[in-house]
């Protein structure tokens, strides 16, 4: 048994057993559900209808659609491209590297943060092929051999390492979230009553016994998926921000867009987390395993990484009026006077100054506070890759060919349908699968178990 | 002695010898027998009978042979005898002349199978073989659906034999004949054989001017300008590199403005800013009712100089007298080298400007040589009015005038008139006529013309006319009972005229040098007299003029949609027509342009209020360099029986100004009605940064080339290295074979557009219409960006000490006067190019000829490549332009006729690809393929691109850099030669030529 100091804070609170802590965690799966999950799915849903009329307008009728044009050849698809896979960073964050650097908080949130994270990359990755001009040929970009003798990709071009990045990425967080998974669908398979039921969650765990054997190699392949992912949460994000950085447009050619794009990402993708987690902790009265603990911690990252984005606007500012460069020059003096200055203005406040409240202890654990943090850092995201595409995009080298982005109706809907679409399949996922890796909680128990600290407390260790 | 060897075929023919004899005897030696094959007892037993097996194949058979028939239909004939001349895939070039009452050229029409696709300058003309915008729009209005398909009576569909009987019965001795100008002889002739009073006006009016010549020499015309021998042009309203005479004067000037000591120097004073006034060195504003006085007094300093009696006339407003002065020392100064010009349809501004001409002994001002093509008598066309309204006069005939659009005084007599229309359209005026008679197309029609004195020209059809129209010259002969085809009425005129060329050189040419029509060759230039002479004092209030555009001009292009698609070069707006006016009138009257969220460019309207005429609703442009008090509108526009392009777009001008007056007194009030421009330049100053390198002539005379062009560098280890040199790339070999390179002088190009619409049409650009526009969606391949001066300059920044935020947004504010530049940017064809590294797909790759290629079937559109193009010139196909509804009023390719229009050796694009300029790479193609076939290699100008073939000031230059004795490698050379944007390391196969201005 792994002994924690007193110290720390207990991480699961009340006095939890542990066919309480199964009990918790399977009575969304097993009851009927709420009717407020009804409204929150319908609402979704239609979210997502709409969105996908809008995809099928745009295909049908062809980019035009958009409120792009000659000189700002992508404005939103971009935008939210970027946004979607910055918010799926934090899940494998989490899952990953936490469980290398054996952060024992993580127990309780990484499976709804990978959740969260595989179904935002599914809306991100939405963008690029629905932002391609002819879809029907998307495949294209993959390296298929064909016909066409010597013809093939680009290598050159970063959309493609895009291409590699994402679905790397999407591949295994999903297979590292799905092994996770299993235990957990057993249990809720050994305790489910419908057959139907019984049956699916049968196949979904995959014939786990738990056994000695079992567990041992769960561990390994976590530990091994661990390893794999920790590279991908650096690379993905890198190569999102070559898109950008590999060109010659003013505001966009900088070397400092990795690091500045990862630790936005992971900035992004805590909000995104604490934003969901406090709703369903709330819902499905996780309040236990889900504690201001959790939150406290998710608010430092948060702070920490919006401060490392400040310092990387900051530094991108210094380098503009440092290299001399006209072009650089006026690209970040019009990015903050321009035309669009309250979009620069708008990213400033939301990712700047608003995670400095975070210093404070009061404020850092207050869930209103919190929450309303969360929500202000994601749209502050969102401006953040508005500000790089568009604001660079709109004036670059010749003032001849200048212009404005103005979204159309298509534009919006497409980004609302992209937010519906996320929130239906979390819904789908908070009401079937297992929102807590319980068989990974209950390692904890006895460690940092509210009741059991208490219990070390009084009569002493062993 | 040879041996007969033996060889084995496997080792069966050795070891049984007899058994492979039998096999090799017996191919198929496993018989079966045919009860056996036919004996398969589940044959039997199948539920699919034989009668079943041959219904089913019955059908099936049925089913594919119809499934085949209806693949679709394509209507096309083959030739069942080839004709001599034609050979499909190639293009024939035929020589003809193009002129309509406004524009008059020489060109070569380049047709493919037999249908016009292409006017191209011809080169070997003595006169205007250069084509303006206007004239290579022109291809397309012969494939407008609109154009009138039959004769009409009383608006039904008719015969000729019945029209032509019907127009005659209308006809009586009182009848009269209007037509625009006529400069042909044949249809004079034809004219004079109809018997009928005659008289001509025109919808731009240089009546008055005409008729100072007319009084001068007997023959009315329009002085000829000979730029080489000017040192000196003082151009006083005279957009002569636009609107001014019938003469282009565009590869004259462009010569006479090759920087060096001898650079004419061009003053230019105008009220509002025309072509010629952006090109100019010194611009001077001047109201248009200054214009007179503006002559009147450097007529006097002059005149005092020479010592001849001066004229009397009002003063000078205070802020231009000092320069007006300083123009009358100059012109002084250069003696025989000046020249004056005025515009202002006006004798007094017209007598004043040749008798400047005369004292200062211009040689380069010719009356000796008239110009013919816009002589239109107003005074005539007065006396016609009158007539009408007197009831003289009860029917009139016109020839391809639409007299009822821009003469509101006609329209509202065309009630007491029986009227016979010949026009190519149901406009205006023919919709009114009881008869109306289809005209064909220059392109499908004989006609022959005098454009200036000295010179004949003929125009040949080059395609069958489409509709069942007839040329205007068998029209009217027909009318007077005449049964000639026009070939033969053509042919006439041209053995009449007195040619230098046989029938068949003089078609090939297109022109021939003809004696004098009439002997005006004095030995003294006669003398102007300038006793009746009354300068007219400069209006008080707002004046209201009316001018040309560049795309419109007098309106015969008014259902082309590439006229309205091209953006004017000053102001940049394209599918709209708008009063021009200045900032701080715009602020006196309350009317603001402002921006949009998405870029386009919303105005106030005002109404305009001429003598009593109110014209509603006419949208505002804010234009710098406009003269206060004084707003400008342009002519051609507010059509309703053009066609479904031209209808409804702008505002009829002449409905508040008739053609034949300039300016008048109007009074303006703002409405509360917003207009949307389609503005295709949002940002209108060049932000202090190097884009159009412009130095002024002493900097150049100086020699110091690394000063004023210098290059930008990159510190390196090797110390500083340019962006040639600072290379990180494996470079392709751009030495063996061809590199094509092209210069473009900023010097020499006017903006005039007719490279924009040349391009257009070689490389079937389509058409996307205002909204489109107004979204910054305009597809040119190639543009002319036009820059504007600022008051704020880094310098000025720095000496005031205005902070970066400050200095940048005054930076983008246009000065009230300002300079301008025009620069056309076309894909730069970088040989480092950061389109082709971005493409997922390898789109867009290099050639070893230096040429940047779009794979349009390659294309998935991420338009990556557009973003990362420093130079933006990259677009993107929103659209299925060739089926889209949004698109069926405007693009050609979306009508049966206009189809025809389209180039079949240029793909036309499909929705979701990216296009950009080839450098007319079916024309390279075509070049080397023709000299490969020959068997030698590639001489320099043997081919060109649509837009340097179409430069009529010969701006651009495209060759082959490798070639030692190109044109375009000694270019390469020029001191004045720079790269656009060098220091993005791009390294483009296109460059600049600095511009020089002749000013200290």
């Amino acid at each position: 048994m792994h002994y924690e100091s007193p110290v720390r804070n207990p991480l699961i609170l009340g006095d939890k057993s542990y066919s309480d802590i199964t009990n918790d965690i399977a009575k969304p799966v097993e009851s009927k559900a709420p009717r407020s999950w009804w409204i929150a799915f319908s609402i979704a849903f239609v979210m997502f209808l709409w969105g996908v009329g809008c995809i099928l307008y745009t295909i049908g009728t062809g980019i035009g659609v958009w409120g792009l044009n000659k000189t700002i050849d992508w404005a939103w698809d971009i935008t939210n491209f970027v946004w979607w896979v910055g918010i799926g960073h934090a899940g494998t964050l989490i899952s990953a590297v936490l469980l290398l650097f054996r952060q024992k908080w993580r127990m309780a949130i990484n499976r709804s943060a990978e959740a969260m994270t595989i179904f935002s990359v599914i809306q991100a990755g939405l963008f690029p092929l629905i932002h391609m001009g002819r879809i029907w040929m998307a495949y294209w970009v993959m390296p298929i051999p064909n016909q066409y003798g010597t013809l093939w990709v680009n290598f050159n071009s970063p959309l493609l390492w895009d291409v590699f990045a994402i679905s790397t990425y999407l591949t295994v967080s999903t297979v590292f979230w799905y092994v996770g998974l299993i235990p957990d669908f057993a249990m809720i398979r050994d305790r489910a009553i419908n057959p139907i039921q019984k049956h699916i969650y049968k196949l979904l765990s995959f014939g786990w016994g738990g056994k000695a054997k079992h567990w041992q190699r769960f561990e390994e392949v976590s530990l091994v998926l661990a390893g794999l992912a920790t590279p991908l949460v650096l690379s993905v994000h890198t190569i999102v921000s070559m898109d950008f950085a590999t060109s010659v447009i003013p505001g966009w050619h900088t070397t400092i867009f990795p690091p500045y794009f990862v630790a936005g990402a992971i900035f992004s993708g805590f909000a995104m987390v604490q934003t969901l987690l406090l709703i369903v902790r709330k819902i499905f009265k996780m309040e236990d395993y889900i504690n201001i603990e959790h939150i406290e911690m998710m608010n430092i990252v948060i702070m920490v990484t919006g401060s490392i984005v400040g310092v990387a606007y900051i530094t991108e500012l210094f380098i503009a009026w440092y290299s001399g460069v006209e072009y650089e020059q006026y690209a970040f003096l019009n990015r903050a006077t321009g035309p669009y200055w309250w979009a620069y203005w708008a990213m400033m406040s939301c990712n700047v100054f608003s995670p400095q409240f975070m210093w404070s202890k009061k404020l850092r654990t207050n869930l209103v506070f919190t929450f309303i943090i969360s929500i202000v850092v994601n749209i502050g995201m969102w401006f953040e890759r508005f500000v790089i595409i568009v604001t660079s995009l709109h004036r670059d080298y010749l003032p001849s060919s200048w212009s404005m982005f103005s979204p159309t109706f298509v534009d919006i809907g497409i980004f609302v349908g992209t937010i519906g679409f996320f929130f239906v399949l979390f819904l789908l996922y908070a009401r079937t699968f297992p929102v807590i890796a319980q068989a990974e909680l209950k390692t904890i128990l006895k460690s940092s178990g509210e009741n059991f600290k208490k219990h070390h407390d009084e009569h002493g260790a062993h | 002695m040879t041996e007969n060897n033996k060889y084995w075929r496997g080792i069966e023919d050795q070891s049984n010898p007899e058994l492979s004899e039998k096999l090799a005897q017996n191919e198929f030696s496993n018989e079966i027998s045919q009860a056996d094959f036919l004996g398969n007892d589940e044959l039997a037993e199948s539920s699919t009978s034989r009668r079943d097996f041959l219904k089913f194949m019955g059908f099936s058979t049925a089913a594919a042979t119809l499934a085949a028939c209806e693949a679709p239909i394509v209507e096309s004939i083959p030739y069942v005898v080839k004709p001599d001349s034609l050979t499909p895939g190639i293009a024939n070039y035929y020589a003809s002349s193009f002129y309509d009452g406004y524009d008059f050229a020489s060109v070569l029409v380049k047709t493919r199978e037999g249908r016009p696709i292409k006017i191209e300058p011809n080169n070997d003309a003595i006169f205007n073989g250069a084509t303006n915008a206007r004239v290579q729009a022109s291809v397309l209005s012969l494939y407008d659906g609109a154009r009138m398909h039959s004769p009409m009576m009383d608006g039904a569909a008719t015969s000729w034999k019945e029209a032509i009987t019907k127009a005659q019965s209308l006809l009586t001795e009182n009848s009269v004949l209007l037509t625009r100008t006529v400069i042909s002889p044949a249809l004079k002739s034809a004219i004079a054989k109809l018997g009928l009073r005659h008289v001509s006006v025109d919808a731009v009016s240089q009546s008055n001017r005409a008729d100072v010549y007319e009084a001068l020499t007997g023959v009315r015309g329009l002085p000829t300008v000979e730029l080489a021998k000017a040192r000196l042009v003082f151009a006083v309203g005279a957009d002569f590199l636009g609107d001014w005479g019938g003469e282009n004067l565009n590869s004259a000037y462009a010569a006479a403005r090759k920087p060096g000591s001898d650079m004419l120097r061009h003053i230019q004073a105008e009220s509002g800013l025309s072509l010629s006034g952006a090109n100019a060195d010194v611009r001077i504003k001047a109201k248009v009712s200054e214009y007179e006085s503006v002559l009147a007094h450097v007529y006097n300093k002059v005149a005092n100089a020479v010592g001849v009696a001066t004229v009397s006339a009002p003063a000078l407003r205070e802020d231009i007298k000092l320069s007006v002065e300083g123009v009358a020392n100059e012109l002084i100064a250069a003696g025989s080298g000046s020249l004056v010009l005025n515009g202002l349809n006006s004798a007094t501004a017209e007598k004043l400007a040749a008798k400047t001409n005369e004292l200062l002994a211009s040689e380069a001002f010719n009356t000796s040589r008239l110009d013919f093509t816009a002589s239109g008598s107003d005074t005539d066309f007065a006396a016609l009015l009158e007539d009408i309204k007197s009831g003289d006069v009860t029917s009139v005939v016109t020839l391809d005038t639409n007299v009822l659009h821009f003469s509101s005084a006609m329209a509202s007599l065309a009630e007491k008139v029986s009227l016979v229309s010949i026009a190519d359209r149901l406009d205006e005026t023919a919709s009114k006529a009881a008869v109306a008679l289809p005209m064909s197309h220059y392109l499908e029609a004989w006609t022959d013309a005098i454009p200036v004195d000295g010179v004949y020209a003929v125009g040949q059809p080059t395609i069958s006319p489409l509709f069942d129209s007839k040329s205007a010259v068998e029209i009217v002969n027909g009318l007077a009972g005449g049964s000639e085809n026009a070939i033969d009425l053509i042919k006439a005129s041209a053995s009449t005229t007195g040619n230098a060329k046989a029938w068949n050189a003089l078609l090939h040419d297109g022109f021939a040098t003809t004696d004098k029509m009439v002997e005006m060759l004095y030995e003294v230039a006669p003398s102007v007299d300038l006793s009746d002479v009354k300068v007219s004092a400069p209006l008080k209030g707002l004046e209201f003029y009316t001018y040309t555009k560049a795309g419109m001009g007098a309106g015969s292009n008014a259902n082309n949609p590439w006229t309205y698609e091209l953006p004017d070069p000053v102001t940049r707006l394209s599918w709209d027509n708008y009063v021009v006016m200045s900032a701080a009138d715009a602020v006196a009257y309350g009317v603001e342009v402002k921006a949009q969220s998405n870029g386009s460019m919303n105005g106030n309207t005002i109404n305009i209020t001429v003598d009593g005429t109110t014209l509603e609703n006419v949208p505002v442009w804010i234009q710098p360099g406009q003269t206060q008090g004084s707003i400008g509108l342009a002519v051609g526009f507010g059509r309703t029986e053009a066609g479904k392009v031209g209808n409804n777009v702008g505002v009829n001008a002449n409905s508040l100004l008739a053609p034949a007056v300039s300016y008048a007194e109007a009074t303006v009030v703002a409405t509360e009605v917003e207009h949307g421009f389609a503005s295709v330049q949002l940002a209108h100053t060049m932000m202090g940064r190097k884009i159009v390198n412009e130095i002024n002539l002493p900097t150049f005379l100086s020699g110091n080339a690394k000063e004023w062009n210098e290059k930008p560098t990159f510190e390196s280890y090797k110390g500083p290295l340019t962006s040639f040199e600072a290379n990180l790339w494996d470079d392709q070999d751009h030495e063996t074979s061809h590199m094509w390179n092209m210069s473009i002088d900023l010097n020499s190009c006017t903006g005039c557009g007719a490279c924009v619409v040349a391009c257009s049409l070689e490389n079937n650009v389509p058409v996307v219409g205002k909204d489109e526009v107004r979204r910054h969606r305009d597809m040119h391949w190639l543009r002319i960006d036009r820059y504007y001066s600022s008051d704020m300059t880094k310098e000025v920044a720095e000496e005031e000490g205005v902070g970066a935020i400050e200095k940048y947004a005054k930076m983008e504010v246009p000065s009230e006067s300002p300079s301008v530049v025009f620069q056309p940017v076309m894909c730069q064809h970088c040989n480092h190019a950061p389109c082709e590294t971005v493409c997922p797909v390898g789109a867009t790759v290099h050639s070893r000829e230096g040429l940047n290629h779009m794979a349009y079937n390659r294309c998935i559109g991420t338009r990556y490549c557009a973003n990362n193009c420093p130079y933006k010139v990259r677009r993107f196909n929103w659209f299925n332009y060739q089926v889209n509804d949004k698109f069926t009023d405007v693009n050609p390719s979306q009508d049966d006729y206009g189809r025809m229009v389209l180039n079949p050796d240029v793909t036309v694009r499909a929705r979701g690809v990216i296009e950009k300029c080839s450098l007319c790479i079916q024309r390279i193609q075509l070049g080397k393929l023709e000299a490969k076939k020959d068997g030698r290699q590639l001489t320099d100008g043997e081919f060109t691109t649509a837009c340097a073939q179409a430069c009529g000031s010969g701006a651009i230059v495209f060759g082959d850099v490798n070639n030692p004795k190109s044109e375009v490698s000694h270019l390469k050379q020029e001191e004045r030669a720079y790269h656009l944007l060098e220091e993005v390391g791009t390294q483009p196969s296109i460059f600049y030529q600095t511009k020089v201005r002749n000013r200290a």
